[in-house]
């Protein structure tokens, strides 16, 4: 590890983009960077890889101004840089594009872009003029006149994307940016990193997937606990190492490696049964067609397919939060599909909602509120809220799920997003009389730890005899958790694959496309 | 904390309060008074006597009311600006029930009776305004302050149409106003000497304090919470959100018609043209500087309830205008507003949403009162910044 590190070191000092000195910063007793030390080359894609919460964050926060650190030294082109807010990194050449993007959904690209300009008329010709440039040199093309809340998360992205380039930066930072992104949008990502590279750019790529390292970097750091624990080209680097040092010493869970309990085929009826689903979008368009769906007891469905083919209407109907056009829903063969929420609560169905910062949690509330909010009932002693009760339970839960908090009195806002998503998965999975699970892509954007642990409770839950409906960008999550697999394309539900077939992830790959099975 | 650090809730507090103390002297001696004669006016006014204590205590107690319905309704994410229009409801409504109840009805009948009509009427007049906003989305904002005016031109058609409200018309002197309250609908005094503080003092602070248990100690505080802070996610976790919304902000109207009740229960005993007297206005301001905390409707509502009072006699002594003192509470609006923006940008790391909470929520959680509830520890903050 010391000896790529030298190496690097020593292969960059004439190319150095950026370059960090013994950089740490404390939040508290919190040491969130302990003496990183890193080089981005000049032209170079490179990776910063960590779990949650090991630093990636506040590293690139520190290089963009708005986290000062305590200690350390940056170099930035090869004079001292020393960034005090965001302005002062644009203008020392450093453009950031955040995992949440900062777009005005209601207006056009093209205002967005011109949003925050200097000057009082927006100089729309120039931008014409620089969008071009843009499409030409990266093949980044966005269509400058569409309103940003009706384009998809990718192109939003590229928006954003587009947005930073407009600044002419040397150095960009991309925070998780493959977070929210089908596969094809993720390769169009990845080409236009190596388009920037090229053209003398540097890019550093923060993230917690692998695969895209591979495709996308040419160096790669790895960060564990705010400090660097490896790194290197990855010429030199087997992927494998990386993962290993990611992880440290914890070991991977393989939900596959895990044997499941034998379930005997269920003659019975289906537990969670949707029947001739029609939903219509507020655009008029039908985002689902005539669906039918079962889920017996006991038995893991997952849906994949690409975002926006009606998986998230699906799951927002199965939670009541929005009304179907047509059709039914049943859990146990009583009518939801007009139920409230409280009324499928109490029914026995959990929901992991697909956004989980605005359906999924309250941040300002603390854990245990969050975890005791749909059963209030419970926590009534003379009228008032037994908040002893309350804590006693969350903290049971946070011991029961390892979730790093401070306490059961600490703001949800404040955990990371997995241990956020664990105080989901705690809530819902101990829904009173548990008899189906909806978890609408209940693994995105959390690391590989987080992700194995949600989906061994969801399998636990199933192995309890819940009946639980996964929706996922991820195949090979849902190849390991999953009994059979439907594809979700263009508001139907397509095939059904099982998923202990051998050419499962071909046939999923092909009804993606919409060739049937 | 055991140093007053300049920058604490309470010294800020204190300071303003100065600040704005020496804008009226200013103002005073700019209207050609003695600056010595103005604070003999004012402490006259004030503490001077039994007499004014009373009345300053009574106008707290009004304000106080308001003030706490508000933070019912702005616990659920509404602004109710209509204190103004519910304390005329609430007013008209008690004047109908007191002025035709029998004089020998036991007191607490008639006094429950009238308050009870008031708190209804403040309530559905809110309602209206609450039942726009959950089936149309029309602003609350809006539509309270709208009503208020609705409400106030409501109570003129009352006093001045002798088929409704106003007294009988014996010769044409006779006033536009209602007949006098009967006797079980008389508010007690509290029975201290020379001294005109009613019951409505006690009452006021124990519906302070039970909105305060309510907010932070039962399912109700936290349910208006959800709804509040997301509705979304509430509606996810089964509250009812349009009806937790709509009883908020029928509550707060409740509080407001309450303090209407209590104002025609009182010395004159008549519903009369503009008695409400603004007082509407200055609990929604209370109520917002207060944010969130009891403690602190009862500190402001008392300071506000002895300016009023003492503005009056500022006039009559001093002959300084009364406004002065409307001048002296909108500089300490302005120097509180602005010091929890100071206060929140102390420590640059600690940015963000936690302004909201920085002057109440440090002064109230003391107290073990503060509603807000989100009185973070360092920790806690600490951990915020650093997930990744």
């Amino acid at each position: 590890m010391t000896a790529t590190t030298a190496a690097t070191e020593a292969a960059v000092t004439t190319t150095a983009m950026l370059s960090l000195d013994g950089i740490g910063k404390s939040f508290g007793p919190v040491r969130a960077l302990d003496a990183v030390t890193l080089t981005v080359r000049t032209g170079s894609v490179h990776c910063i890889l960590g779990e949650n919460g090991a630093g990636k964050s506040t590293l690139c926060n520190a290089v963009y101004g708005t986290v000062s650190p305590d200690s350390g030294r940056m170099v930035l082109a090869g004079a001292d840089y020393r960034p005090r807010n965001p302005a002062d990194a644009l203008r020392a050449g450093v453009a950031m594009v955040h995992q949440h993007f900062s777009l005005v959904p209601t207006l056009s690209v093209a205002d967005n872009l011109l949003l925050g300009r200097d000057g009082f008329r927006p100089p729309r010709d120039a931008l014409a003029k620089d969008l071009d440039r843009i499409a030409d040199s990266y093949g980044l093309r966005v269509d400058p006149r569409a309103t940003v809340g009706a384009l998809t998360v990718g192109a939003r992205q590229r928006v954003e994307i587009v947005k930073a380039l407009l600044r002419d930066p040397r150095l960009i930072l991309l925070d998780e940016p493959t977070a929210v992104l089908d596969p094809a949008e993720i390769d169009a990502l990845i080409e236009t990193c190596a388009a920037l590279a090229a053209d003398g750019k540097s890019v550093v790529l923060i993230t917690h997937k692998l695969g895209e390292v591979a495709r996308a970097a040419d160096e790669a750091t790895v960060l564990r606990a705010g400090t660097v624990v490896g790194g290197g080209r990855l010429a030199d680097t087997p992927l494998s190492s990386l993962l290993e040092l990611m992880l440290g010493d914890k070991e991977p869970i393989d939900p596959a490696s895990r044997p499941r309990r034998v379930r005997e085929p269920d003659d019975a009826e289906p537990v969670l049964r949707v029947r001739g689903l029609d939903v219509t979008r507020a655009d008029g368009s039908a985002a689902l067609r005539q669906v039918e769906l079962n889920v017996g007891r006991g038995e893991i469905v997952g849906i994949a397919g690409v975002e926006g083919n009606g998986q998230s209407e699906l799951t927002s109907v199965l939670s009541g939060a929005l009304a179907a056009g047509a059709g039914t829903v049943t859990l146990d063969g009583v009518d939801l599909t007009t139920a409230t929420p409280a009324q499928r609560t109490a029914a026995g169905l959990a929901v992991i909602p697909e956004d989980r910062h605005t359906e999924g949690m309250i941040a300002e509330l603390s854990i245990a509120e969050n975890l005791a909010m749909p059963r209030l009932r419970r926590y009534r002693r003379w009228g008032l809220l037994d908040r002893t009760a309350m804590r006693a339970d969350a903290a049971a839960a946070i011991a029961e799920y390892s979730i790093r908090a401070p306490g059961p009195d600490a703001p949800i806002g404040s955990l990371s997003g997995g241990n956020q998503q664990k105080v989901v998965l705690a809530r819902e999975l101990s829904t009173e009389g548990l008899r189906a699970v909806v978890a609408a892509q209940p693994t995105r954007g959390l690391d590989a730890g987080a992700v194995a642990f949600v989906l061994d409770r969801l399998r636990a839950a199933a192995d309890e005899g819940a009946a639980v409906l996964i929706t996922s960008s991820e195949i090979d999550e849902l190849l390991a958790v999953c009994d059979r697999i439907v594809v979700a394309y263009r508001g139907a539900l397509l095939g059904s694959v099982p998923a202990e077939s051998p050419t499962a992830a071909t046939d999923i790959g092909l009804l993606m496309t919409g060739v049937p099975a | 904390m055991t140093t007053l650090h300049i920058r604490h809730p309470l010294a800020v507090a204190l300071l303003a309060l100065a600040a704005s103390a020496l804008t009226g002297l200013a103002l005073a001696a700019a209207a050609g008074a003695d600056p010595a004669t103005v604070v003999d006016a004012l402490v006259e006014g004030t503490l001077g006597s039994p007499f004014a204590v009373g009345t300053s205590l009574n106008n707290a107690a009004l304000l106080m009311l308001v003030a706490a319905g508000f933070t019912v309704a702005y616990r659920a994410g509404l602004v109710n600006v209509g204190g103004e229009g519910q304390i005329c409801l609430g007013g008209i409504a008690a004047t109908a029930v007191g002025v035709s109840l029998p004089d020998d009805l036991p007191l607490p009948i008639g006094l429950t009776l009238t308050l009870l009509a008031a708190v209804l009427a403040g309530a559905g007049w809110a309602a209206v305004a609450a039942w726009l906003k959950i089936r149309r989305g029309t602003s609350e904002i809006i539509t309270t302050l709208l009503l208020n005016f609705v409400g106030l031109a409501l109570v003129v058609l009352m006093v001045q149409e002798p088929s409704l409200l106003r007294q009988p018309m014996t010769s044409s002197e006779t006033l536009p106003q209602s007949e006098r309250l009967a006797d079980s609908a008389h508010l007690p005094l509290l029975g201290l000497p020379r001294n005109p503080a009613t019951i409505a003092v006690v009452l006021a602070v124990l519906a302070v304090l039970a909105v305060g248990i309510v907010l932070r100690h039962s399912t109700v505080g936290l349910r208006l919470r959800s709804v509040g802070l997301s509705a979304t996610a509430a509606a996810r976790f089964g509250v009812p959100v349009d009806r937790t919304a709509f009883l908020g902000l029928a509550a707060a109207g409740g509080f407001s018609g309450l303090a209407g009740g209590l104002l025609v229960a009182s010395t004159p005993f008549v519903l009369a043209e503009g008695f409400s007297s603004g007082f509407g206005f200055s609990g929604l301001v209370v109520g917002l500087l207060a944010r969130g905390s009891m403690t602190a409707v009862i500190g402001v509502s008392v300071l506000f309830g002895f300016l009023v009072s003492g503005g009056i006699n500022l006039q009559l002594a001093a002959g300084v205008p009364a406004s002065t003192v409307t001048v002296v509470q909108s500089v300490l609006i302005i120097l509180i507003a602005g010091a929890a923006w100071w206060t929140s940008t102390a420590k640059p790391a600690n940015r963000s949403a936690r302004a909201d909470h920085q002057l109440a929520g440090d002064e109230a959680g003391d107290e073990g009162l503060d509603s807000g509830a989100v009185v973070r520890k360092p920790a806690d903050d600490e951990t915020e910044e650093v997930r990744a």
